[in-house]
């Protein structure tokens, strides 16, 4: 079991941050099923009502791609490679299946080589679309509803309707307590350091969705007694937006200039956790709108406004309310280098924003430390231009 | 008298300057791998040659990517700043700067000594000083000639690719079919000025546009850079020095605008120490 208790939250999130995998491996070891999942695309709902456990699989950006490339091509993306590179060297020995979205080329054309490579007891490939009208979402549920099956298949246990009503509640529950305690970083300073926000974000997608809304509450009771701090007025308030950014390393540095950072965009961050997920009749469509047409990210095109300005508020929109909302100087668009679907998201992201009253650094980079230092410089000098 | 210095340590060379009213003294040094724990010495020959004592400083400012480890520094502020403000100084017409350094290259707007927008290069030498650097050294030619021998081309001579390494390959091999160097030299230069105007093109560039760091210093690559603007480009009188400039200048705004206030910053920097790269 987890000791996770009332006022060491922190301390947890920095364990399981720094562990990652932990606690899973404990529970693969008292007899339950783990599934890994790539990406914000993963129906975390229906695993926890199928008894197994989801963990979002995460690389190392501090270690080089070695074994990994002796099965994957290197025009995959850093990120797909250095996660795939981990789980070749064993990081997710524990695992015993996976399921991948038709996403970005680089998860979908890899797909054989994970399955193929990693030759786990349950592999499935979950056909998600690219847009979300009407028939796409009807689509999904079919999608989802097959992904049920094949659990069923695996597990050998029914999953019910009640069952994957009751994870959805989990889950809705679970992203309004993240939700709650992203509220602390509206003041000035920030409650909680972009650094902690992190460790708390990777931490919350290792765990048991129980488990992981025990760490969130511990997390916040510790950080509302924190005595008040005076902060630096001068401070800015920045928010950074890009995929899946799992490590501290860029936030250190953004931190260590004395910046704030308030709010993120990221896929490990509140685009998990801003959109509930609806109760409906079959619950499945619940979940269908939820990632389709809710979560907003580069590779689901949204787009039903008659105008681009409309398209446009559609899908970037709550960055404007994050701007507003978490009072942010400045944004930093971080995207991972060869990751095509954010690559040519960046013109409009970086002028809507900017639209928005919040001028935009746009970094890219691998998904790996050994540029930090230049990444650094770049940061400063964006900090120093907006003083 | 109050004296201000400004430290840029870059990835090839250790540039300081001192200012009062004017510029007192400039000094120029390798960095280096045996020359970095020497910042304190390019320091020392600076202090000399305005003849100062260490003590006689009211501020230090050091830039450039070794800024952090500058012990006698009371106060790190990145080149892309510190560009901006020294640009002013020398060239107050300039509104686009572009810094040619040995690991990176960089475009800066500026208006009114300040920095509006910024590009860098990522990651690869094509594109930098060290690039050419290698390229000289593999034909044989001295790095500091090489500006003027490509201006005895009759030619450009193409030069497909940008990665430096398979860009020197690509070059021994046209030596081997008997193309001129000073084509060739011409060529490589195009190349660089064409990656790096790219690069800066991401900004809306106005003039007028100036070329500075090591890069500047090769009328070759300046001229390139020129046609790819359509325009001429200023050159600073010592372009190595803007970014030292720029942060002895930013060093005196920072006591200004305390005193303004009836204050004094902190000087952090109390001993001209060695720097602590390797510790």
């Amino acid at each position: 079991m987890t000791d996770i208790q009332n006022g060491n939250g922190l301390a947890a999130a920095e364990k399981f941050y720094a562990q990652y995998g932990s606690r899973a491996r404990e529970l693969k070891a008292s007899g339950k099923k783990v599934i890994g999942y790539l990406s914000a695309l993963g129906p975390v709902e229906i695993m926890t009502a199928a008894g197994v456990l989801p963990i979002r699989l995460k690389g190392n950006v501090s270690e080089a791609v070695t074994k990994g490339d002796a099965y994957m091509e290197t025009i995959v993306c850093p990120f797909v490679r250095n996660v795939f590179d981990a789980a070749v060297k064993g990081k997710y020995d524990f695992l015993d299946g996976m399921v991948l979205p038709h996403q970005c080329d680089s998860i979908d054309r890899t797909n054989e080589t994970w399955s193929y490579t990693l030759n786990l007891p349950y592999w499935h490939f979950l056909n998600l679309p690219h847009v979300a009208d009407d028939p796409s979402i009807a689509f999904t549920q079919e999608i989802l509803r097959i992904f049920v099956r094949s659990l069923e298949k695996y597990t050998g246990n029914k999953i019910t309707d009640e069952a994957i009503a009751k994870a959805v509640a989990a889950h809705n529950q679970n992203r309004k307590l993240m939700r709650d305690l992203y509220d602390l970083r509206k003041s000035n300073p920030p409650l909680i350091s972009g650094v902690e926000m992190m460790k708390v974000c990777v931490a919350a997608m290792s765990l048991p969705v129980e488990e992981s809304s025990a760490l969130i509450e511990s997390v916040i009771k510790e950080v509302k007694g924190r005595a008040p701090a005076a902060g630096d007025p001068a401070a800015k308030r920045i928010m950074i937006i890009g995929d899946q950014i799992d490590d501290i390393a860029v936030i250190e540095a953004i931190e260590s200039t004395g910046a704030y950072l308030v709010m993120d965009d990221l896929s490990t961050g509140s685009k998990m956790y801003w959109q509930d997920v609806d109760a409906t009749p079959d619950p499945l469509r619940g979940i269908a709108e939820r990632y389709m047409r809710k979560l907003k990210i580069p590779t689901t095109f949204i787009g039903s406004a008659p105008t681009y300005q409309g398209i446009l508020e559609e899908r970037f929109g709550h960055m404007k309310n994050y701007v507003q909302d978490f009072k942010v100087d400045g944004v930093i668009l971080f995207i991972y280098k060869y990751c095509d679907p954010y690559g040519f998201e960046v013109p409009a992201i970086k002028s809507y924003v900017e639209a928005a009253g919040a001028p935009v650094l746009y970094l890219e980079d691998e998904y790996s430390t050994s540029s930090l230092a230049r990444i650094k410089t770049r940061i400063e000098a964006f900090l120093e231009m907006i003083a | 008298m109050d004296y201000f210095a400004g430290v840029d340590i870059g990835s090839t060379m250790t540039k300081v300057v001192i200012v009062s009213g004017r510029i007192e003294s400039s000094l120029i040094g390798p960095t280096g791998p045996e020359h970095r724990k020497l910042a304190n010495r390019v320091m020392e020959e600076a202090l000399g040659q305005a003849r100062l004592s260490f003590d006689d400083l009211t501020y230090i400012v050091a830039t450039g990517y070794g800024r952090i480890n500058v012990p006698f520094a009371d106060r790190q502020i990145t080149e892309i700043t510190c560009h901006a403000k020294g640009l002013q100084s020398l060239l107050p017409s300039v509104k686009t700067v572009i810094d040619v350094g040995g690991q990176d290259s960089k475009g800066i707007k500026i208006l009114n000594g300040k920095v509006m927008n910024f590009v860098m290069n990522d990651k690869c030498a094509a594109g930098t000083g060290r690039f050419l650097e290698i390229i000289a050294d593999s034909l044989g030619v001295p790095l500091d000639k090489i500006g003027e021998i490509s201006l005895t081309a009759e030619k450009i001579a193409p030069v497909s690719s940008t990665c430096t390494v398979f860009a020197e390959a690509e070059i021994i091999s046209r030596l081997a079919t008997g193309e001129p160097i000073a084509n060739l030299i011409a060529g490589i230069h195009d190349a660089v000025a064409t990656r790096i105007a790219s690069m800066v093109k991401k900004l809306n560039v106005e003039p007028d546009i100036a070329v500075t760091g090591g890069g500047a210093k090769n009328i070759g690559l300046v001229k390139a850079l020129g046609s790819k603007f359509g325009r001429e480009l200023l050159v600073p009188p010592e372009p190595l020095i803007t970014g030292a400039l720029g942060a002895a200048l930013m060093g005196k705004d920072i006591y200004e605008k305390y005193a303004a206030e009836g204050q004094k910053p902190t000087r952090i920097g109390k001993k001209l120490e060695e720097a602590t790269f390797f510790k």
